[in-house]
């Protein structure tokens, strides 16, 4: 891998035209800015996930994964551990979710993050636009305030990476 | 009671299609259509919109290659202003169009091909993907990802986004390469390469177990047409189109952008939202054509780098005139990364690569301008009409996958009649049904500038059009 592996690897999604799937890359520029000191953490934003950020992945100590959700409650802020999807499903080529880009990780490279965590937000609307909703909006201290404490609590665990 | 198979929709393509296969009443194959089943309309809602804007507004068709759309739609806006554009930024553009090509290429092979070569035709639906490629094959899953990679990673470092980027301006480039960018993407070629001849070295390895494939896989005479430069060599960005016979004969040749009206024609069938697109003088539809990987090395005498014209007389060896079937597309489309892979060292190597004059400027001097480059699929042409305020009032794109529809559609056919017997198909037939298109790697969000993920569908219709099977994935 050319790149040191990150301890704290911030992977967020989302199109910022599509109004609040645009709230991955919004968090993800915060979470930029905030620790950008912070030389362990590395933050990466894409319109989509694809296998080219598997290497990445499967070699960072841990992973937040940041995307909108449409299936939870609009506004609602939700933090869940991401496991490696079984290998048995289809695949697309354009877009992988955070289990399967775990799954071809450590397929490819023998390698998983030790801890990998998704956050979502409920989208209100998806609708063409570059303003978030109302329920998003009010949603965005709290989530900033997750990955704050999240990529904190992340930095202070001995630096670890497992082996599948 | 003739019946009618439809694939839909077909896989591991770029965009939304549909095939259908008609049979007669004996249950023999009578007729079979490719059908593209989106529209987007990006020629229309362009009317009105700032002609500078153009470039930006086109590269969305498509996430895959709008480095193409860039391009082509720079030239065209060039055109319109009659600037010429600085070398460097010259340069630039064209190892921007070569990584493009490299990630493109690295997508349609082991993303999407390489699940068939590797695993079978045959093989267990479930797992011939990019997952059972990996399981299978890991080295070479790391391969495809990693040549993926280089070239999304070489675009970003050169306009600063991997898609959609917004340096391709009429008039050059908006900033200049900085040093420190070069010696990256020249620090990360060795591994391509590596890379590369290990996919290279695989695909000989199982290419002749495909021969019974190549046979039928839109395996027949046609013509070609694709960029060269002024020394006859392959060429991308930058050049003249040639079209030949399909003996190798020289049909029409210095086409220009600007000329492109005269000797190509666009026609339209009902079946599909894509356009048939045909040499005027030879009509529609004896003038079809076949543009992309193996239709430029069909033309080209030489690639004009030393490892690829090595491969380049290995992959001509296959046939005494112009390689037919459409299976050796996969070929090609290698013998292309590598062509690409040395390419850009070369021209990273030109210290006037940094060179900081990389834009012109001008306003409308014309009222209509047309640009040509060659995307990963093939030949892709631009053509606008301006107000005298710069406005667009008119916009015609021609689209690789448009040029290879006829192609496609005979493709299809010539596998189906081959494959199914007696109204009677398995998996694994329609899978090669597939693979007919994949070879093509189709753009169909391109064809038809539309938005959309990537189903497609296969349907058997009797003989009076009863849908008697059908296969959704």
């Amino acid at each position: 891998m050319s790149l040191t592996p990150a301890r704290c690897l911030i992977l967020a999604c989302g199109n910022t035209l599509r109004r609040d799937d645009g709230v991955g890359p919004w968090l993800a520029a915060w979470a930029e800015n905030r620790f950008r000191a912070e030389a362990q953490v590395r933050v990466l934003s894409r319109q989509q996930w694809t296998p080219e950020l598997t290497e990445e992945i499967a070699y960072a100590g841990s992973v937040l994964f940041i995307d909108c959700s449409v299936d939870s409650a609009p506004g609602s802020v939700r933090l869940t551990s991401v496991q490696p999807a079984t290998g048995d499903q289809g695949l697309a080529t354009h877009h992988l979710g955070a289990s399967e880009l775990l799954a071809l990780g450590r397929e490819l490279y023998n390698s998983l993050p030790f801890h990998a965590q998704l956050l979502t937000i409920g989208a209100a609307s998806t609708a063409l636009g570059e303003t978030f909703s109302t329920e998003v909006t009010a949603a965005l201290p709290h989530a900033c305030h997750l990955i704050e404490d999240t990529v904190l609590h992340e930095l202070s665990r001995p630096e670890l990476s497992q082996s599948a | 009671m003739s019946q009618t198979i439809t694939i839909d929709p077909v896989t591991r393509l770029e965009g939304h299609g549909k095939i259908t296969i008609q049979l007669n009443d004996q249950g023999e194959v009578e007729n079979a259509h490719f059908h593209v089943t989106q529209v987007r309309g990006f020629e229309k809602f362009s009317e009105g919109r700032p002609f500078y804007e153009m470039p930006s507004l086109m590269a969305r068709i498509c996430g895959i290659c709008p480095v193409s759309h860039l391009l082509a739609s720079a030239k065209a806006c060039e055109a319109i202003m009659s600037v010429r554009i600085p070398h460097t930024a010259a340069q630039l553009r064209r190892i921007l169009n070569l990584a493009q090509m490299v990630q493109s290429h690295a997508l349609s092979f082991f993303y999407l091909a390489s699940p068939d070569l590797l695993l079978g035709m045959e093989s267990d639906p479930k797992t011939r993907n990019i997952f059972g490629v990996v399981a299978a094959k890991p080295e070479l899953g790391r391969a495809g990802v990693a040549l993926r990679r280089f070239g999304q990673h070489t675009i970003e470092l050169l306009a600063n986004k991997r898609i959609h980027p917004g340096w391709v301006v009429p008039g050059g480039v908006t900033e200049p390469l900085a040093p420190a960018k070069r010696d990256e993407i020249l620090a990360m070629l060795p591994e391509a390469h590596a890379n590369l001849s290990m996919a290279l070295a695989a695909y000989k390895q199982i290419a002749a177990s495909f021969k019974p494939e190549a046979e039928v896989f839109a395996n027949f005479p046609s013509n070609y047409l694709g960029m060269i430069n002024e020394d006859e060599k392959i060429a991308f960005t930058d050049g003249k189109l040639r079209l030949i016979d399909p003996k190798g004969n020289i049909l029409e040749d210095d086409i220009t952008a600007s000329r492109y009206t005269e000797v190509i024609g666009e026609a339209v069938e009902d079946y599909s939202y894509t356009k048939f697109v045909y040499y005027k003088p030879l009509g529609y539809p004896t003038g079809t054509y076949r543009v992309g990987p193996l239709a430029r090395l069909n033309i080209v005498k030489s690639m004009g780098t030393q490892l690829a014209d090595k491969e380049l007389a290995e992959f001509k060896q296959l046939a005494t005139g112009p390689v037919e079937s459409s299976f050796y597309y996969h070929h090609a489309r290698l013998v292309e990364m590598l062509y690409g892979l040395e390419k850009i060292e070369e021209l990273l190597s030109d210290p006037l690569i940094l060179d900081k004059h990389v834009r012109a400027t001008a306003g409308v001097n014309r009222l209509e301008g047309a640009g040509v480059a060659e995307a990963p699929r093939g030949t892709l042409m631009h053509n606008y009409k301006v107000d005298e305020d710069g406005k667009i009032v008119w916009a015609n794109l021609v689209i690789a996958t448009g040029q290879n529809n006829t192609a496609m559609n005979e493709g299809v056919l010539q596998a189906a009649k081959h494959y199914v017997k007696d109204g009677k198909f398995t998996e694994g037939v329609l899978n090669r049904i597939e693979a007919v298109i994949r070879t093509f790697d189709p753009c169909l969000s391109c064809s038809t500038h539309a938005f959309g993920q990537m189903p497609l569908v296969l349907t058997l219709l009797s003989a009076n059009r009863e849908v008697v099977d059908q296969v959704i994935r």
